[in-house]
């Protein structure tokens, strides 16, 4: 008998989440603990009970879409505009009140989905073996220029940031230059590409390469010790460089989140982005994560303030072009043997 | 002549649901497809078979290796520390692949723990470029052949156990050496074993899914998931598992071949058991530093890393909702466990009284289901229940029954009792044998009804085997990870799903705790069973 009692209890506490009256339902592939802290401020403040499913990007994705119209998912949060554009289709208009208008400039939003913080994809570079002159009006194109062979890392080509980066490139060079350029990319690797962002500044400070493509988040966090004292002192041996300051800027990304097609709780998953736009979740997003804040009047983290802030951005080509050469990126990327 | 009961009704049903994923996998194969699986044969295809089959021969070579050397130390001699190795040496068995393989990267990378470890030995320095880095195809062979070399250890352990010592002294009257003996008697007879183990380790390491996906290599499996997930295409998908299938089904055979020939070898009358050799002072020295290798690469190792990142990184103690997770493990073992067991019993039971041999032919047709990997299985149940609810749903305007197998606790248990119903059913049903029918008619004449019979002879009679069912079903249960990770519902994780999560985040730091209550929880899983696995009956 008590064994029934605990079963049944169990049971209880499992589905308990569906008895809320009032909720929003998120799959998540940005899977950081301050984010839960943030859905805990947002249910503290409106009631809003925050469901969760986190996961890998594709995997969410195809659930959604085997789900068909009983999806449970309303938003779809991720950390590339890239994935946000690939995945509209699924998504509908809606996230497109006055709040979420004024917060967030045109460029990082459409109507189904909206930046909620900004990233760059910069240059890291070590002090000791590359020089200032040789930096000088460094590009996203001239990465690929000979004098930077045997010198370069970079991740691998499924990796979503890259996709983006070089769908970019495509939206403003055109696929043959690019298609060139991969290859130039190739030739000009230290290593077969492996590993994560992270992973490559590491292997620049380590001494394994020159330069290394990576986001910007990845510097102040190993600067901020929360990787260890061991990466702290060896961010300390690499800098940022923001290319391309003389042209378009430097390429932007965003963390986003998208209104699912059929969203059972649409009024509340508004709400929610709207509240992930306020400058309370603002600041405790730029503080935890170390990303650029998406709206204006709220300061980046310190640790990132101090690797400049006074950079020219690209904000000339849309973020929605990154899912839409997506594609073409990768083929691209392939081709040139980009692993 | 078969009766169309209760008993058959119930076999069929079962029967029908475990062979599920590969009916789907089967008839998908002759649907068209999207321009992928042409792009996929002309450029990656061939890649993704290299990459299984390289895997997979240096993986069997391993655990060869390991397996047997173990197994042999610890079989023929007496050395300080065999008692300690011949259950330590299962351990393993509680890291899975993927936790192996956060310990290799964290321990390898730049800056990472061996940096750490010689810095504080002999002082600051770049160490980075004498450190080896040990990543992709090596890191994923490494790191499934530690977690699988058990099984060779465990079945090869046990014949050799079995080679009763006549064996041994037939060949010290040929006047062959004990290298010889070992060589030319020993091993070949234990050959059967040999080869099931290393079919398990075969089938398991071709549906590996998150060591190949941590270090980014290209498999048949992660192939099967990328076209599935990147280009949105089932049927390839489906095609590719094909392909998968007919490897894993080819060892299957094997393996259910080599076991058969197995019993041939068991001892007869006259068995006597080994003496072991016993070495002291010098002589030991080989065996223990062996053994000892073995068990810290295989478990030592990752356990550490674990532990020295959960202590240097606390701030994650807190952050992590441990509680909740280990009731969420505890709900997925009890209610995976009672169902698989319950209605193991209740088929076999079935075929029992009934007699029938269609009976025993559905359900040999269903172990079918533990030999398909977990991937292809969560994709052909998301295909299968999407596509049965749209059926009803067009045609009946039924409500859409989605919902309650897809991200629901119930999809999860069915898709675990899909994988997990033949260890069980085959556990039970090999003790069932046993029992004499004689002993059934003798309970009826003393005037115990047919359930009477069944709990208060059968049960007991079953229940060691049944305890030890309920520890191996909650150990894959624990351990599995790519079922979990596509079927879960809302706001739920496993240990497995919460450290994969944060590893493919860049959160392997984060990825400590969970891993190790993953290995602590396995740990003691297989300390439970290991007197069963190791008892002399098996």
């Amino acid at each position: 008998m008590k064994k029934t009692i605990l079963i049944s209890y169990l049971f209880l506490v499992a589905f308990a989440g569906s008895l809320y009256a009032t909720e929003v339902n998120i799959f998540s592939a940005r899977h950081y603990d301050s984010d839960v802290q943030l859905y805990e401020k947002f249910t503290a403040k409106t009631g809003i009970k925050v469901n969760i499913v986190s996961g890998k990007s594709g995997a969410l994705e195809k659930r959604i879409i085997e789900e068909g119209a009983d999806s449970q998912a309303d938003l779809y949060i991720t950390a590339d505009a890239g994935r946000l554009g690939a995945f509209e289709a699924h998504l509908q208009g809606g996230l497109t009140s006055a709040t979420i208008k004024s917060a967030v400039p045109s460029n990082f939003r459409t109507s189904k989905w909206t930046g909620i913080a900004k990233r760059a994809r910069i240059v890291y570079f070590s002090p000791e073996r590359v020089s200032g002159a040789e930096l000088a009006g460094l590009t996203y194109e001239s990465l690929a220029d000979p004098k930077w062979k045997g010198r370069l890392v970079i991740r691998a080509s499924n990796n979503i940031y890259n996709q983006s980066l070089v769908a970019s490139l495509i939206k403003n060079n055109g696929k043959g230059k690019t298609a060139d350029w991969s290859k130039g990319m190739v030739s000009n690797m230290a290593r077969s590409p492996k590993g994560n962002d992270r992973a490559q500044i590491l292997a620049v400070a380590a001494g394994e390469a020159d330069i290394a493509v990576a986001n910007t988040y990845y510097l102040a966090l190993m600067l901020s010790g929360k990787k260890g004292p061991e990466q702290q002192a060896a961010a300390k041996k690499v800098k940022p460089f923001f290319p391309n300051q003389d042209g378009r800027g430097t390429h932007m990304n965003i963390s986003g989140a998208g209104l699912v097609k059929g969203a059972p709780n649409k009024a509340n998953a508004i709400k929610l982005v709207e509240f992930l736009l306020s400058e309370e979740a603002q600041n405790h997003i730029v503080n935890n994560t170390f990303e650029y804040p998406m709206i204006k009047g709220v300061s980046p983290h310190p640790l990132v303030v101090n690797m400049g802030l006074d950079f020219k951005q690209d904000l000339k080509t849309k973020v929605v072009n990154y899912g839409k050469r997506q594609a073409d990126a990768l083929e691209v990327m392939t081709a040139a043997g980009w692993k | 002549m078969t009766k169309y009961n209760i008993w058959f009704f119930g076999s069929l049903i079962v029967a029908a649901v475990v062979a599920m994923p590969i009916v789907t996998v089967f008839f998908s194969f002759f649907n068209e497809t999207s321009n992928y699986f042409y792009i996929l044969k002309e450029t990656f295809l061939l890649d993704y078979i290299f990459n299984s089959i390289t895997i997979l021969l240096f993986v069997i070579f391993f655990t060869f290796i390991l397996g047997i050397f173990s197994a042999y130390f610890v079989s023929f001699y007496d050395f300080p520390l065999s008692n300690f190795f011949s259950w330590a040496l299962i351990l393993s068995f509680a890291v899975p692949g993927y936790i192996y393989a956060f310990s290799i990267i964290a321990f390898f990378e730049n800056y990472g723990t061996a940096f750490s470890l010689l810095t504080f030995l002999f002082g600051e320095n770049n160490y980075n470029p004498v450190i080896p880095k040990i990543d992709g195809l090596i890191g994923a062979i490494i790191s499934i052949s530690f977690s699988l070399f058990p099984y060779v250890y465990v079945l090869t352990r046990a014949s050799f156990y079995y080679q009763s010592n006549n064996y041994i002294e037939v060949g010290k009257n040929l006047g062959l050496s004990s290298k010889e003996t070992f060589l030319r008697i020993v091993l070949p007879s234990a050959r059967p074993a040999i080869i099931a183990g290393l079919a398990l380790v075969s089938m398991e390491c071709l549906s590996d899914f998150g060591t190949v996906s941590f270090f980014s290599v290209n498999t048949l499996t992660t192939g099967i998931y990328n076209s599935w997930l990147s280009f949105d295409d089932l049927n390839t998908a489906n095609q590719i598992s094909f392909i998968l299938l007919i490897f894993i089904l080819l060892l299957f055979s094997i393996e259910i071949y080599s076991r058969q020939e197995a019993k041939y070898h068991q001892p007869g009358r006259g068995f006597k058991s080994i003496t072991k050799i016993k070495l002291n002072g010098k002589k030991s020295i080989i065996p223990v530093a062996i053994c000892s290798l073995i068990f810290l690469l295989s478990f030592i190792f990752p356990v550490s890393q674990m532990i020295y990142w959960t202590v240097k990184f606390p701030k994650y103690i807190q952050d992590i909702d441990i509680f909740k997770i280990n009731l969420n493990t505890l709900i997925l073992v009890g209610l995976a466990s009672a169902l698989i067991v319950i209605i193991s019993l209740f088929i076999n039971y079935g075929s029992r009284i009934s007699k029938s041999k269609i009976l025993n032919y559905l359900t040999t047709f269903s172990i079918s289901g533990y030999a398909i990997p977990g991937v292809i299985l969560a994709v052909a149940f998301i295909t299968f229940f999407s596509n049965l609810s749209d059926f009803f749903t067009h045609n009946f305007n039924f409500k859409s029954s989605k919902s309650l197998f897809i991200g629901s606790i119930f999809g999860l248990l069915l898709a675990y009792f899909i994988r997990f119903f033949s260890l069980s059913f085959n556990g039970i049903k090999s003790s069932y044998e046993k029992i004499n029918n004689s002993i059934d008619e003798s309970a009826y004449l003393l005037g115990y009804s047919k359930i009477n019979t069944f709990l208060k002879i059968h049960i007991p009679y079953l229940s060691t085997n049944i305890i030890l069912i309920i520890l191996l079903i909650s150990l894959e249960v624990i351990k599995e990870l790519p079922m979990t990770m596509i079927l879960r519902p809302f706001n739920f994780e496993t240990f497995a799903t919460q450290a994969y999560i944060y590893a493919s985040q860049d959160l392997l730091e984060a990825a400590a705790l969970p891993s190790l209550f993953l290995i602590f929880w396995s740990t003691i899983l297989i300390l439970l069973s290991s007197r069963y696995i190791l008892s002399k009956k098996n």
